[in-house]
This record gives C-alpha cells, sequence and structure tokens, in this order.
C-alpha cells in the first residue's frame, strides 16, 4: 500500500531535507506516464457516444415558428454533431504506437534527469502509489472544497483547503503551511469584499 | 502637420503631473491585477471603474486605457510562468513562453514579452494616429456576411494549433464550439443544452473555461507527474543578445501591424490576432517546427499582436462609438458613465480626449517598459514557490476568479468538470487551444451567419457574392490546404505501415506538451 511508513515522523527529523530521495518506483503498475492515457479506440468510441448523445438532442430541439428564419436553432448544432461523428470515425481507426512510443520516450528520460537534479522542492507531489487514486483524491478533495464555500464561507473553506492540500501534498514546513493558510484567504477576502466590492460568502465567522 | 500640433496638444495634456500619475496607477495596477490567473482587463477595468468614478473625464480614461494595456502585459506574465493565460489574448503567448520558462529562461521570455509589448503598442499608436478615421469609415461598411467570413478565417488557425494530429484539433475545436452554443439563444430564445438547468441559461463563461482546461489541468498534469519533470531551473538573465532582438525584430513588426487591423476589426480583437500573427508565423518561420517548444518568436508574435490589437480596438470605439470587444465595451459603459459619448463627432467636439489619449498612449507604453522590466525578477519569483504549495494556491486562485466573475458555486463545480476535461485531453494529445477559439468565435460565428442570412432571404451564395467576404473565405480556404494535404497523407502511410519508423518519430515529440510541431522533418 504505502511504501512511506515514516511518514509521521519525518516533520521532527532535522535531516530530512538533506536525506537523498529515491526516485520514486510505481508499485500498482501503473506508471504517471500511463494513467490517463486511452486507445484511440476507446477515445474514438468516447466521443463518438458523445456526438451520437449530442445529435439527439439537437434532433429533439424545437423549431423556431412565430417568424420564418432561413436557419433553425438547431441547425447548427445537427451539422456539429455530424461533423464531430465523422471525427470520431476517424479517431477511432487511427493508429495507437504514437502514444506508447511518446510513453516510453519520456519513461526512460524521465528516470535518468530527474535522479540528476534533485532541486529542494523537486520531492514528488503526494503520497498514494497509483497516480490514477491520487488525481482522484484531488478532484475530490476540489469538489469538497467547492460543496463547503458557501456553507462555511470563504474564509473557513479556503483556509481548510489550502492547510490540508499543501500538508498532504508532502511540503513539511509546517509553520510556513499554517501561516499561509491562515493569512492568506483573509487577506484575499479582505481585498476582495472590502477593497474591490466583490463580496465572499462569509459563512459563520461574524464579518 | 496638424496633425503632429493636435499630438503635441496631446503630449501637453498626457504629461501634466496629474495625468502622468493616473498612466502610472493604471498601469501598475493593471499589471497586478493581469497577472492573478483568472483576472484580466475586462475584470481590471470593471474593478477600477468605481475609482475612475469622479475623477475629470479625460484623466479617467487615461488611467483606464493604462489599465488595459497593463492588465495584457500581466496577463502574459501568468501565461508564461504558470501557463494559466487569464485573459484569452495571452493564450497563445503561452504555447512558446510556457516551454521556454520551463527551460529556465523565463527571464529572456518575460523580457521578449515585455519588449515586443512596447513594440506592439507603440506602432498600433503610430496607426491609430494615422488612420483611425480612414479606416473606420472602411470597417464600419462591414455586414453580418463580412463578419461570418472573419470568424471562418479566425476559426481556420486551429489547424496550426491543433499539433501533429489534427483529427484531434479539430474535436477540440467542435466541442468548443458545441460549447459556445448553451444557453438561450439570442435570436429566437430557445434553450439549447441547458438540461433545464437556470445556471447554464446564460451560457458557460469564457473564463470557467480557460482556467479549467488551462490552469486547474496543468496542476493536475503537475500532480500526475509528481511534480517531476519539467523541472525548473530560476530565471536567469533578462539580457537578449542583440542577435537574439535581430531574431525577434522582424516577426514583431509583422505582428504589430497585423495585430493592429485585426483589432480595429470589431469582434476580432486581441484574442484572434494573436492566434493569426502566431500561426502566420509559424508558417513564415524557417524554424516552424519548433514552435511551441519555447521558440522566442512565438512569445514576440502574439505578444507585439494582442497589445497592438488592444490598441487597435479603440479606433472603432472613438470613432465610430462602437466597442471592438468585450473590454472596449466595458470601457464605452465607463465613459458613458463619465458623462462622454464617443463617437464620429468626439474628433470634433472634444480633440483634448482624442489626442489627450493617443499621447496617454505613448506614455503609457514607455511606463510600461520602464515599469516592467525592473520587476520581472520580483514577478518570477512565483517560480520559486515549491510545488507543493503552488499547486492549491493556484486552484483558490481559480475559485476565487470565477466565484468574483458570477457569485455561483454552479460555476465552481463547471470549473472542476472543465479542469477534468482538461486534464484528459492533456494526457491523450487533445490540444487545448483550438477549444478555446472554437468557444470565443463558435457563438460570434453564428450570430453574423444568421444575421447576414436573415438579411439575404436565406439565400447561401451571398458569403461568395460579396467581395470582402468572398475574399476573406477565400484565403481561408488557402491557409486549410496544406495542412489538409498533409494529414490524408499522413493517414494513408499510417494505413499502409502501422508500425513504420516514421510513426516513432512522429511520437518522438512532447509528451503532453500543448501543442506539437505538425511536421516531424528535421530542420533545415
Amino acid at each position: 500500500m504505502s511504501d512511506r511508513t515514516t511518514t509521521p515522523n519525518e516533520a521532527a527529523a532535522e535531516t530530512v531535507r538533506s536525506r537523498p530521495r529515491r526516485p520514486w518506483r510505481p508499485r500498482a503498475g501503473v506508471t504517471p506516464e500511463q494513467a490517463f492515457r486511452f486507445s484511440p479506440r476507446t477515445m474514438g468510441t468516447a466521443v463518438g457516444l458523445f456526438a451520437i448523445g449530442y445529435l439527439v438532442l439537437a434532433f429533439q430541439m424545437p423549431d423556431y415558428t412565430a417568424v420564418s428564419v432561413p436557419v433553425q436553432p438547431s441547425t447548427l448544432p445537427r451539422w456539429l454533431g455530424v461533423v464531430l461523428l465523422v471525427l470520431a470515425v476517424l479517431l477511432f481507426f487511427q493508429r495507437a504506437p504514437v502514444d506508447e512510443a511518446a510513453a516510453a520516450d519520456s519513461t526512460s528520460t524521465d528516470g535518468t534527469s530527474t535522479d540528476a537534479d534533485p532541486a529542494q522542492d523537486a520531492a514528488r507531489l503526494g503520497r498514494l502509489a497509483d497516480p490514477r487514486l491520487e488525481i482522484g483524491l484531488f478532484v475530490g478533495a476540489l469538489v469538497a472544497y467547492v460543496a463547503l464555500f458557501e456553507p462555511l464561507g470563504f474564509v473557513l473553506a479556503t483556509a481548510l483547503y489550502l492547510g490540508s492540500m499543501t500538508w498532504y501534498l508532502g511540503y513539511r514546513r509546517h509553520l510556513v503551511t499554517a501561516t499561509v493558510a491562515l493569512s492568506l484567504p483573509f487577506a484575499l477576502y479582505a481585498a476582495m469584499t472590502w477593497g474591490l466590492g466583490v463580496v465572499l460568502p462569509s459563512g459563520p465567522l461574524p464579518f | 502637420m496638424g496633425m503632429l500640433d493636435q499630438l503635441l496638444h496631446g503630449f501637453s495634456i498626457a504629461l501634466t503631473p496629474q495625468n502622468l500619475l493616473f498612466v502610472l496607477i493604471g498601469v501598475l495596477a493593471g499589471t497586478v491585477i493581469g497577472i492573478l490567473p483568472g483576472l484580466g482587463p475586462m475584470s481590471a477595468i470593471a474593478l477600477m471603474i468605481p475609482i475612475a468614478y469622479g475623477m475629470e473625464p479625460t484623466s479617467a480614461i487615461i488611467m483606464l486605457a493604462g489599465v488595459y494595456y497593463g492588465a495584457i502585459f500581466g496577463g502574459s506574465t501568468s501565461s508564461i510562468l504558470l501557463n494559466a493565460p487569464g485573459v484569452a489574448g495571452t493564450v497563445a503567448t503561452s504555447f512558446d513562453g510556457y516551454p521556454m520558462a520551463l527551460r529556465g529562461r523565463a527571464g529572456k521570455a518575460l523580457a521578449i514579452a515585455a519588449i515586443s509589448s512596447f513594440v506592439g503598442g507603440t506602432i498600433g499608436v503610430v496607426g491609430l494616429m494615422a488612420i483611425a478615421p480612414g479606416l473606420a469609415s472602411f470597417a464600419v461598411s462591414f455586414g453580418p456576411t463580412e463578419y461570418f467570413a472573419l470568424m471562418v478565417l479566425g476559426l481556420t488557425a486551429v489547424v496550426s494549433l491543433g499539433g501533429n494530429n489534427l483529427v484531434k484539433g479539430l474535436i477540440s475545436a467542435v466541442v468548443g464550439v458545441m460549447t459556445a452554443l448553451v444557453g438561450i439563444d439570442s435570436q429566437t430564445a430557445i434553450v439549447r443544452y441547458t438540461f433545464d438547468l437556470p445556471e447554464l441559461y446564460e451560457g458557460v463563461e469564457f473564463l470557467i473555461v480557460a482556467l479549467g482546461v488551462f490552469a486547474l489541468a496543468e496542476v493536475l498534469v503537475m500532480l500526475n507527474r509528481r511534480g517531476q519533470g519539467g523541472a525548473r531551473k530560476g530565471v536567469t538573465s533578462l539580457r537578449l543578445s542583440g542577435r537574439e532582438l535581430g531574431r525577434i525584430a522582424p516577426p514583431t513588426l509583422r505582428s504589430s501591424v497585423l495585430g493592429f487591423f485585426t483589432g480595429v476589426l470589431p469582434g476580432a480583437g486581441a484574442t484572434v490576432a494573436s492566434f493569426l500573427s502566431y500561426s502566420m508565423e509559424k508558417k513564415i518561420a524557417r524554424d516552424g517546427d519548433t514552435f511551441g517548444q519555447g521558440n522566442p518568436k512565438g512569445v514576440a508574435a502574439p505578444e507585439a499582436a494582442n497589445n497592438a490589437a488592444a490598441v487597435g480596438s479603440f479606433v472603432p470605439l472613438m470613432t465610430l462609438g462602437v466597442p471592438g470587444s468585450g473590454t472596449t465595451a466595458i470601457l464605452l459603459g465607463a465613459l458613458l458613465v463619465l458623462g462622454v459619448t464617443p463617437g464620429p463627432t468626439m474628433l470634433a467636439d472634444n480633440p483634448d480626449m482624442f489626442w489627450g489619449v493617443v499621447a496617454s498612449m505613448y506614455v503609457g507604453s514607455v511606463v510600461l517598459l520602464v515599469l516592467n522590466l525592473p520587476l520581472i525578477p520580483v514577478f518570477a519569483k512565483v517560480l520559486n514557490t515549491p510545488r507543493a504549495v503552488l499547486v492549491p494556491l493556484v486552484v483558490v486562485f481559480c475559485v476565487v476568479g470565477v466565484y468574483g466573475l458570477s457569485f455561483s458555486v454552479f460555476d465552481l463545480g463547471l470549473l472542476a468538470a472543465f479542469g477534468a476535461v482538461g486534464f484528459l485531453m492533456r494526457r491523450n494529445g487533445f490540444p487545448a487551444a483550438p477549444l478555446i477559439l472554437g468557444l470565443i468565435l463558435g457563438g460570434l460565428m453564428e450570430t453574423n451567419m444568421r444575421r447576414a442570412l436573415q438579411i439575404s432571404g436565406g439565400d447561401w451564395g451571398v458569403f461568395a457574392s460579396e467581395p470582402i467576404s468572398a475574399g476573406l473565405l477565400a484565403v481561408a480556404l488557402l491557409s486549410l490546404l496544406p495542412a489538409l494535404v498533409r494529414a490524408v497523407r499522413g493517414l494513408r502511410r499510417g494505413r499502409v505501415g502501422p508500425s513504420s519508423p516514421e510513426a516513432a518519430t512522429d511520437a518522438g515529440a512532447v509528451p503532453d506538451g500543448g501543442s506539437e510541431d505538425q511536421a516531424p522533418t528535421p530542420r533545415g
């Protein structure tokens, strides 16, 4: 599951930043280069289904009959749907090796180049082994942030989001994280609400 | 001669300490607001209107004009450093500016942007002064037929933006046009693709899509790479060698002229200008296949064009009272609030204002250059932010930008959705730029097409029989031809040998960069 069981103790460790990092090796069999890449077949099918759905809606669209018009509101959507369908078919029959070669190419350079250039912030983001789960988690956090935006108010929701995400993504100077997470939402709120008259939701806070 | 006197009179207005201060404030505020991803010239001007209210009208428009070009420059800064263009006009800048930044040449990219913006702005002002009256009377004869042809020409830029896979580029553009059609149809009030959601009746705001498919998708790609790859080196020197200046000079000059004329035409504006000049330079340049990988010319061309176009869009505003773009529409609103009605009579009735604004644009260009070149290292500090901090921050800025525009949580959901779509597109080699282009031009194209057909009584021949429209359409067709031939050839070759060596070289390019080169042929 995780190759980073020492995580909780890292904050205390003095030598964390100087410790050489191992290049990241996936355990789940999905490399970042492979994640979210699909074959032309899959993509063509997906785009084609979308085009068919779009066309069905286009043909259900009512015509405008009050005054005679040369171009109905549904005319352009119908043509767009047809064009997209044709493009989907073309995509379906495209050759696949393009992506694989690109992936292989970037994998081979990745392994060498990342090790050669260990910048202080080149620490890998996130904690999960499978990049697909990581992306899912990130999008989930974004959705949660959006959902809490109005109930909690801008300041609280943003502080919560900034703090937890920065910590989760692996930034270790927790004092900086806390300062940014607490001061920035307030500064933005003040600038937007009182400076520019753009009212952000205040939530339970009294201002 | 009379014009020179007028201009000198204009300078005497623009160079009063008070107006000089307002130019300075405007340019600085515009740059700072423009740097924030998501806040473009439109929001910048809208935000500054309350401050301009109560000022003397000439000073007010001088300041607001300063905000306008300051915001455009600020937008290119965030395009180059973050790949997060908040403004459509600077999308094209990110194609080469961001790769340059990734290669540690952010300083040079920003310096090129500043210099070519300055050149574009200056040439634009000269053009504004020289041919405002004549050209405006030509453009006023443009009807919907000509506008439709102009939009079609703009859309053909998709081909050069589409990377090495024409089908994917076209799919992206079609989806962009589809997105533009969502909402209440402006001519018949029939709702299209709103799924009975009242939030969609007004259509999908451009900013949401742009922030989603560019900024959010960029963050997701960063996360997927685990923050590795494309390692950033700090900003190196800003200094450009004489040779580099020599290389970017011709594209800058050409694009300035092209940008100015595009900006003069209402509805076209900075965005179309930057895309047009980018694809033009890509075709002209001998090293055109390195566009999209950090070619300095790819930064200089759109930067010069969008600044020249920003100035050019003042021509119809000041001489006809017709706003040429969304931004000038807001400016027009501001002028009306201040009690000034721009129009054909303004040159005669209120020459102080016209020539004062023209002169202040010269001053503004100089201020922009003097202010921004020294401040570039400060702007570039953004690059030193650790990824783990940067990623959530970009998300927060996107959220604030979208929410500040519409006050709608629904739009935030839309933002997340477009972010996910943009990420999937990037991972699978779909270019995002055609989607944006389709979104911006799609609605305008349909409106003008229907108006033209309404006038002609449903006769489609009108687009070919009107000389200007026929000419524009012919140019559009010609610019499509080479790419189509290449695509057909590529398709055949692919069928014959699915794993031919060419396929491998084709793919060797960029794993998920924005736009790849079209021709995999070696240089020379």
